[in-house]
């Protein structure tokens, strides 16, 4: 029994001046532009906040993603702009629940799904939620460019990217092989 | 209660395991405190089968029902269950993970006889248990489909897990649904000759890596204040500053802990110890034992010290509630940020009080 879902974007606020820049590479209504910029609709505002933090505070590395955001200083205009972007819509997707199915033919399917107990692997969606749609603190990675969150666990595993609770992302991301980070960033950006 | 009628509750755990559950006017103790055991080096734990190995047909169509409705359980929601969480939130990898009250381990510890309240507890009413408190709902009556499947999938993951240790060839045994809701411990389960003879039916009722093991008491009493620190450090980012956890598309994987959604005060977990030993050994999610074993319990506490629904067995009277059933470590008629935890607990389902 699947079920769709997408961002609600009957409310969206128009663009602040400051999000035209994002949006040269992000796109102007932040759905990406591989490989220059990932998606950022989709995301919760929180999330696109944290994000322009750590990239300012260099828990996040990107030669051009950094001085990018240092063009925004100070919390209101940082909110502004996120909440733009997450207010944007994405395509929706069709959800599949948790235990709606027992096994998987595609082993990166089950993965995303079950995770891996044997390497204390837990399952993707159980953050991410299902179809890893994402919500609050948790990005969506549903529909995200493949490229994008290739580079985002290779980061993870190098420690350029940092600014998770506990590390629970570069835990993860340090038990998956080249193969399956691969296989996993592949998955998940052509649901649909 | 009066005395004649706790007997006759006691001689109907006994002799009728399938008969309809006694009347709930006064709820028997089915929560009984899961075992509890140090873990010890070099413990070969049981290895499930993969469930791609589950059969095809009416055996294994139950096993696979008790594999969704483990991870799933939200689809007994308003029927059986009445809070958002899920088994599989305290028993990690579809209770299939040592250490994390796996359901194989479980299934070959009942039926199990208390002398303390003089019942034998079948692995159905210990799931019964289950939904009437960790769930915060109505238990399936005996014998239902669902208790049917979560009990044959159960053994499933245990049965199969013993075969391949002890060098059994073959599919699982297919059992009858009354034997599947027994469970495994008893003399006349049906089980290969080769594990009947390496394993006692009491060795399978302690495998390794059932329940949560113990840890040790922590050098300073354990503390719900200090706990919220600990909280706020490694569990609130994925449990929330307010502990109702995170649901995505409807879904809470990341479950509520305390509040109306949670489990109740008749729960194993809001012992403070069990949710202590829980913790240690499986938090943070994938990175289990990253926490002190003075954390655990500290954190254990605060969670614990929050106001939940109202343990089943209340009949009115917190007073009595509590000398009767809370004799161990919680938080159910103590008086915390000056709020009488139990004194207006959240409803039970359905909501009687």
């Amino acid at each position: 029994m699947a079920t769709t879902h997408g961002a609600q974007a009957t409310t969206a606020p128009a663009m602040p001046p400051q999000a035209a820049l994002c949006g040269s590479c992000h796109g102007p209504q932040g759905l990406g532009v591989e490989p220059l910029g990932p998606r950022l609709a989709g995301l919760s505002s929180e999330y696109i906040q944290k994000q322009i933090k750590d990239f300012q505070s260099s828990k996040r590395q990107n030669p051009t993603m950094t001085p990018m955001a240092m063009t925004l200083q100070g919390d209101a205009l940082i909110v502004q702009v996120a909440d733009y972007f997450a207010a944007q819509a994405v395509p929706s997707v069709s959800i599949q629940r948790r235990g709606e199915q027992v096994t998987f033919k595609d082993s990166t399917e089950q993965l995303a799904y079950q995770g891996d107990w044997s390497r204390e692997l837990p399952a993707c969606v159980t953050c991410h939620g299902p179809s890893g749609i994402g919500a609050g603190t948790f990005p969506r990675l549903a529909g995200q460019q493949a490229s994008y969150l290739k580079s985002q666990l290779l980061a993870w595993q190098a420690g350029t990217r940092q600014g998770d609770s506990d590390g629970m992302m570069a835990n993860v991301a340090n038990k998956l092989s080249a193969a399956e980070i691969d296989a996993i960033a592949h998955y998940f950006a052509n649901l649909k | 209660m009066k005395p004649v009628l706790m007997l006759m509750l006691g001689a109907a755990a006994v002799t009728a395991a399938h008969a309809a559950p006694p009347a709930t006017t006064s709820l028997p103790d089915r929560q009984a405190q899961l075992p509890s055991s140090p873990k010890l080096e070099g413990q070969e734990y049981l290895i499930p089968r993969p469930l791609e190995s589950i059969p095809q047909g009416a055996f294994g169509d139950k096993v696979r029902r008790g594999y969704q409705l483990f991870v799933n359980t939200q689809q007994l929601r308003g029927k059986y269950v009445g809070n958002e969480l899920n088994c599989v939130n305290c028993h990690m990898d579809a209770g299939r993970k040592p250490n994390a009250s796996p359901i194989w381990g479980a299934f070959f510890a009942y039926p199990a006889y208390r002398k303390k309240n003089d019942k034998v507890n079948s692995f159905e009413e210990r799931i019964q248990g289950c939904f009437t408190y960790s769930m915060n709902g109505k238990a399936p009556p005996s014998g239902s489909p669902e208790l049917v499947a979560m009990s044959a999938y159960a053994y499933w993951l245990g049965m199969g897990g013993l075969m391949v240790q002890y060098g059994v060839a073959g599919e699982v045994p297919q059992l009858d649904d009354a034997e599947l809701l027994k469970g495994a411990k008893r003399d006349d389960f049906p089980a290969p000759d080769a594990i009947k003879a390496a394993l006692t039916v009491d060795a399978r009722a302690q495998l390794p890596g059932r329940g949560y093991p113990a840890i040790p008491k922590p050098e300073l009493p354990y503390d719900a204040s200090r706990g919220a620190l600990v909280y706020q450090a490694h569990c609130q980012s994925c449990h929330g500053s307010d502990g109702q956890g995170q649901a995505i598309a409807g879904v809470y994987a990341l479950p509520p802990l305390w509040g109306p959604q949670s489990f109740n005060w008749g729960a194993g977990m809001h012992r403070v110890n069990t949710a202590a030993f829980f913790i240690y050994e499986n938090m943070p999610l994938g990175k289990s034992m990253q926490l002190t074993t003075q954390q655990a319990w500290d954190v254990a506490a605060f969670i614990n010290a929050k106001e939940r629904p109202q343990d089943p067995r209340f009949e009115g009277n917190l007073d009595a509630t509590k000398s009767r059933y809370h004799k161990h470590d919680g938080y159910y008629g103590t008086t915390q940020d000056g709020v009488l935890l139990g004194k207006d607990a959240f409803p039970v389902f359905p909501a009687t009080h």
